[in-house]
Formats: C-alpha cells, sequence, structure tokens
C-alpha cells in the first residue's frame, strides 16, 4: 500500500520509493529509505501533508510525496 | 588566519554555537533553513586570532536547495583549516552521514555534539568516548544554547586532525568506487573533492558529479557502477547500516516517556480543526498586543516633543535655524514616538514565534491552503519572516527548490507587510480609525496575497515540488537570545533609518521654508490627488518610502505642514487614510528589498515584481477611494 492510504498512530516499513520522486533525495538523507520503520502520525485536513516519525524525529511530507512512498503494515 | 567553518545538518545549532563564539552577529531561529548565506565573524584562540564561518545546514555534501548549495560550494572553494562539525545528539543516525561525508574531504575536523540534553529527555545515552574510537574523530559534547562546552571546543579547534578513519564500503561495491575514482583521479585534474567522493556522488546521481565525469574517458565506468550499484542505491544503504551500527554500538536507550510534552501540544496546535483555530488566535493576539501597547506610548512620547518643539520656538530665534533645529527634533521625536513603540514588541514577537519552533508547525497547517497558490507549506518561513522586515524574507526563498515557487513565494513574501508598513498600519489608521480597521487591513492583505497567488499559478509554467520538512521541538529560547535577535533586526532601524529620517525631516523643513512646494507637488499631483485623491504633498513621502518604509509615517505630518501627528485628523479624512495605507502596504518594495530580489530571482524577476506591485496598489488603493466612503 502507499502511505497515503495508510492510518494514523500505526507503525508502516518504507518498501520502496517510486522513481521520479524529485525529492527522493532529501527523503533519503532524512532517513526515509527502504526497509526503514516509520509511525504515521498525523494527516492534515484537506488533502494536506502527512507527518511521519522515525528514530525520534518527526518529519513532514507533502501528500504527493506520501503517494509515492510505498510501505507494508507491521503486525 | 586560521578559518575554522561550522558545519552541520540544518537546525542542530550552528548559528547558536557560531554567537557562542564570536559575538552576535548570525540570526539563528528553530527552523530547518533559518541561515541561507554565511556568516562570518572573528575570535580568539589562545590569543590567536581565528576566523569563524557560519554555513547554512545541509543534510549531505550533494545538495537539493541553493541554500545547501551555498555551503557544498563554501566548502570546496574557500580555504578551511579546520571543519567543526555540529551534530545534533538527539538526531545521531541520519548526522553521522553527514559526518561520514566530512570525514572524506581529509580536512582535519572536530565533531561538536550538540543538544545532548536533548538526546537525554528522548532517552538517548551517548558513550562519547566510544563514539570517537569508532569514527575516529575527536568528539566534544557542547549545549551551544547554554555556552557550555565551548572552551574545550576551541582548545581542541588548535589541535585538530585529520580523521584517522575512513568510510569503507562492502567489498564488491568498495572494488566498483575504487575502479571508477582511480579513472576520475587519472583523468579529471581540475576538482577539488577527493576523487572517490566524486566517484560516489556521480553513482548516486548526483548532477554536478555526474557532469563532471561523463565529460572524461570515466564515462563508461560510472555506467557500470551504476548498474552494479543499483543506481547507488546500494552504497545510501550500506552507508544507512554502517550509521545504525555506529548508533548502536555508541550509544544506550532508555525507554522515552511514552507521549512527550512535544507531541501533547502537537495534538493541540497541530490539530486538524483546533490548530487552526489556535493559530488565528495567536495572530490576533500579536497585533492586538503590539496595537494596544503601542499606541499610549505613541501618545506619551508625542506629547513630550510637542513640549520641546514649544520650547525650541522660544529659544531659537532665526527662523532657518529654527526651522533646520525643529525639523531634526521632529525627525528623532517621530522615530522613538511613533516607530518604535510598535517595531521593538514586534520584533520581539516575531523572534519569539521564531524560536519556539510554532512555524514548521505552520506550514504544516497551511500546505493544503498553498497549493492552491502554487507554492507549499516552507513558504510560510519566508512569508512569517516578512512580518518582520522584507529582507531575509526574500533571502529565506532559497530554501525553496523550484523556480516557479521561488518567483510566487517572492512576489507574494513582498505583498506581506513588514514591520515598517506595520506601523503606518497600527500609528495611523490603528491610532484614528480604531483596531477594527487594523484587522479588516490584515485580512484584505492576505485575501490579496491569497488571490495573487492563484494567478500566478496560472500565469507560471513549471512545477512545484512538495514540501519536507523535519518539525523541529518546542524550544524555549533565553530572553537573552531574544533580546540580542530584536536588537540585531531593529539596529537596521536605528543605524539607517534614523539618520535618513532627520535628513528627509530637515529637507521637508527646507522646502516649506523656500516654498518650493509648488513645483515638487505639481509632479505627483495627477496621479495622487487626480486619481487616488490624495494631498499631493505626499509624493515626497512615498518617494523616501521607497528609500526605507520607516520614513512614510514619520515623515507623513511634516510633509503635510502639521506641527503634531495629533492634528493629522483634521487635515487627512478617513477615507484618504485608508486610500494612503493601502496604497502604502502594496507598492514598490523598499530599495534593500529590491536588491534582495534581484539578487535571488534575477533583475528580470526585480523588475516584474516592482511593476506589478505598484500597479497592484495603484488598483487597491482607487478602489478604496471609491468605497470608503460607503461605510467610513
Amino acid at each position: 500500500m502507499k502511505l497515503v492510504d495508510a492510518e494514523t498512530e500505526k507503525v508502516y516499513r518504507v518498501v520502496a520509493i517510486e522513481g521520479g520522486c524529485h525529492s527522493k533525495d532529501r527523503l533519503i538523507k532524512l532517513g526515509i529509505l527502504p526497509g526503514v520503520e516509520i509511525e504515521l502520525k498525523r494527516k492534515a485536513p484537506l488533502r494536506g501533508p502527512f507527518m511521519v516519525s522515525l528514530n525520534g524525529s518527526d518529519i513532514v511530507v507533502g501528500r504527493g510525496i506520501a503517494a509515492k512512498i510505498e510501505v507494508e503494515e507491521l503486525v | 588566519m586560521t578559518t575554522i567553518a561550522l558545519v552541520g545538518q540544518p537546525n542542530c545549532g550552528k548559528s547558536t554555537l557560531f554567537n557562542q563564539i564570536a559575538g552576535y552577529k548570525s540570526l539563528a531561529a528553530n527552523f530547518p533553513g533559518a541561515t541561507v548565506t554565511y556568516t562570518k565573524g572573528t575570535t580568539y584562540i589562545d590569543n590567536e586570532l581565528v576566523e569563524v564561518v557560519d554555513l547554512p545546514g545541509t543534510y549531505s555534501l550533494s545538495w537539493y536547495d541553493d541554500a545547501e548549495k551555498e555551503t557544498v560550494k563554501a566548502l570546496f572553494s574557500m580555504d578551511i583549516d579546520v571543519i567543526v562539525n555540529i551534530i545534533d545528539a538527539s538526531m545521531l543516525i541520519r548526522s553521522i552521514e553527514l559526518t561520514l561525508e566530512l570525514m572524506a574531504l581529509e580536512k582535519p575536523m572536530i565533531v561538536a555534539l550538540n543538544m545532548m540534553d536533548e538526546a537525554k529527555k528522548k532517552g538517548i545515552q551517548i558513550d562519547t568516548k566510544k563514539l570517537e574510537e569508532i569514527i575516529g574523530v575527536k568528539i566534544v559534547p557542547i549545549i551551544a544554547k547554554k555556552g557550555k562546552g565551548i572552551k574545550e571546543l576551541l582548545a581542541s579547534i588548535q589541535n585538530a586532525q585529520k580523521p584517522k578513519k575512513r568510510c569503507v564500503y562492502q567489498k564488491e561495491a568498495e572494488e566498483t568506487i575504487k575502479n571508477l575514482s582511480g579513472c576520475i583521479a587519472e583523468n579529471v585534474k581540475d576538482i577539488k573533492w577527493p576523487s572517490k567522493l566524486v566517484a560516489i556522488k556521480a553513482i548516486e546521481g548526483f548532477s554536478e558529479c555526474e557532469e563532471v565525469v561523463e565529460n572524461s574517458p570515466c564515462k563508461d565506468l560510472l555506467n557500470i557502477a551504476k548498474d552494479k550499484l543499483n543506481n547507488g542505491m546500494t552504497i545510501i544503504n550500506q552507508r544507512h547500516a554502517l550509521c545504525m551500527n555506529i548508533f548502536e554500538h555508541s550509544t544506550k536507550l532508555t525507554k522515552p516517556p511514552k507521549k512527550s510534552i512535544e507531541s501533547r501540544i502537537d495534538d493541540f496546535l497541530m490539530h486538524p480543526f483546533l490548530g487552526y483555530v489556535f493559530m488565528l488566535a495567536i495572530f490576533v493576539a500579536i497585533f492586538y498586543g503590539v496595537f494596544t501597547g503601542g499606541s499610549p506610548i505613541e501618545n506619551f512620547v508625542i506629547s513630550i516633543f510637542d513640549t520641546v518643539d514649544n520650547y525650541l520656538a522660544q529659544l531659537i530665534t532665526n527662523k532657518l535655524v529654527f526651522a533646520i533645529a525643529k525639523g531634526a527634533a521632529d525627525g528623532i521625536g517621530a522615530a522613538i514616538g511613533i516607530a518604535l513603540p510598535y517595531l521593538l514588541p514586534f520584533l520581539f514577537i516575531i523572534s519569539l514565534l521564531e524560536d519556539v519552533g510554532y512555524l514548521p508547525r505552520i506550514a504544516y497547517l497551511m500546505d493544503s491552503t498553498m497549493h492552491k497558490m502554487g507554492i507549499h507549506g516552507t513558504s510560510v518561513i519566508p512569508f512569517v519572516a516578512g512580518y518582520g522586515c522584507s529582507v531575509p524574507a526574500i533571502m529565506a526563498i532559497r530554501i525553496l527548490k523550484s523556480k516557479k515557487e521561488k518567483y510566487i513565494s517572492a512576489f507574494l513574501a513582498s505583498l506581506v507587510p513588514c514591520s515598517a508598513r506595520t506601523t503606518v498600519i497600527m500609528g495611523l489608521v490603528g491610532y484614528f480609525l480604531g483596531w477594527q480597521y487594523v484587522i479588516a487591513l490584515y485580512a484584505l492583505n492576505l485575501f490579496v496575497i491569497a488571490v495573487s497567488g492563484v494567478i500566478l499559478k496560472k500565469m507560471l509554467p513549471g512545477i512545484s515540488p512538495e514540501m519536507i520538512i523535519d518539525i523541529p521541538p518546542y524550544r524555549m529560547p533565553t530572553v537573552k537570545t531574544l533580546l540580542l535577535k530584536t536588537w540585531h533586526k531593529v539596529k537596521d532601524f536605528v543605524y539607517l533609518a534614523i539618520p535618513m529620517l532627520i535628513v528627509g525631516s530637515i529637507v521637508l523643513t527646507l522646502i516649506s521654508y523656500y516654498n518650493l512646494n509648488p513645483y515638487i507637488n505639481n509632479i505627483f499631483k495627477p496621479v495622487l490627488t487626480g486619481f487616488l485623491g490624495l494631498p499631493s504633498a505626499l509624493g515626497v513621502v512615498l518617494i523616501f518610502g521607497i528609500l526605507k518604509k520607516e520614513l512614510t509615517l514619520i515623515m507623513l505630518y511634516q510633509a503635510l505642514g502639521l506641527s503634531s501627528i495629533s492634528m493629522l485628523s483634521s487635515v487627512m479624512s478617513p477615507t484618504q487614510m485608508l486610500t494612503f495605507t493601502i496604497f502604502v502596504i502594496f507598492y514598490i518594495p523598499c530599495v534593500a528589498t529590491i536588491a534582495a530580489i534581484n539578487k535571488e530571482i534575477g533583475t528580470k524577476g526585480g523588475m516584474l515584481i516592482t511593476v506589478g506591485t505598484t500597479a497592484l496598489a495603484l488598483i487597491l488603493a482607487f478602489i478604496t477611494k471609491i468605497t470608503a466612503p460607503l461605510f467610513i
């Protein structure tokens, strides 16, 4: 599934970041890369951005970017 | 002279450390991208003068935005003797990625481990000795905000050594990189980077390095390497694993409190509904507070200067001398009485907002709205900075990526009323017409910005990539930092605007003394009087306003030949006041802002913004002239 479809307060593992994503480079530098676990903390209303948490830091990504991050739920 | 460069990831405390070392020169704040240009300062270490450079934060040595580009360029063009790599201890894993890259530069280096207190709060205990052993670079723990560990840091800078270790990848990756870097070392001569770093960056797809390699005989090797290493992802994953490994070996994790205070505050401030209510309330409170606090002071100071004027009239009999003395006294009085009561508290509160860490949260809340204007949440940072001063606001667009969003943000940020224009809104409209009009003006301003954004989005070609911003923890700045920061922001007004104001006042008095008014006023008459229904004497004021917007209100009553600003209501009608203020809010940015725009988006952009805003000001002021009488 994609991060856009994820639910808040759940933990996911990043599977892949789709190609053609302009911001892939910055995502990787912030630690969002395949294999990493992230928690979806908040979604802003009105098709707003997503706030995820990893290693104790909070990162906000725009909705368009969230649509390009493939994740799987951790059980 | 030895040069020390402070390098680190955004919002790790470089500027705070810089200010501790070299005196308050760099504007530190609590959001990533507060510093977008480098600041140089000097300090003494053991009686030896050294140069310290504060560089914009960068996540790595390949840049994503123009602020990062500044740093990477500076690292390779400046003669740097010692690199001080500042690390936010609470973000150890991702910070070490930059440290590993910096180590590849093979320069004397020190790691300053900052914010140990915050790491502890998160339950991260770092064994600095162990970390030092693993990475082979001297580590000094510091708390930059409190000035702790600075002495030890300066002492170790003197004995800084080149890194003892190097980042080594797994065998296959290492061999592939070696093949390429060997070829680069042989064939590309004029590069300042170590060839291994160029090789890695080229494989990872950093265009600047890619180009260098593609234009050399090593092109084929690069393609092979990219194929083998999955376009660099193999290297990235290995490096990340290495960082995780370093983290695990040098830290102990204790269980942090289940829900930190931050995320509890954020539950309110970033709430899908309440978040917006709080945001609105915070801004209304700021403007209302500044206005109600400022106007009694304005009254008080004006009354003092009225007395001084009377006293001068008795003391000096020569008419010309009196005119000049009165002009100077009025200038000083106006500066202290009208500008400072609004400017000082306002700039103080803006500094507080920046330092607490609220701005990235507004960015989160406003992202979807700003998409409709062709920009995204990050642009909130230049906008809010714009309420203080337009110049740093324009410079802040360096943290944006695409040309389109830079253009739109520069245009819109220049429409945000800076603190100088705020003095006109508060001191003229607020003072004479009441605070409801102040709120209406700010609301109108936001509306115009939104509409302009929507129009610009349609007009300008290109795409705007989406926002990625890391949300810093809330931090309580010290009163001292806030006062220093406020002073830093108001300094320009004291040293530049007040002298100009005194000169301006004298010029105005001389113009009226020699009866030159009719000639000058005739120039402005068609537009000002004919089109906007304003006294033509305001032309001179508006011209001075382009030099420095703080001068606008202050010179207003002098231009109208009034002895005190309290008499303004007898010569200007409420409609005229509103028309004038709206014109002032939107017309040509001041000279310093135009220069900043030219630098960030080019002269063509600067011209477009100058012409565009002026046209906008004329149209809006004209509409005000027609509609205001209907409701005042």
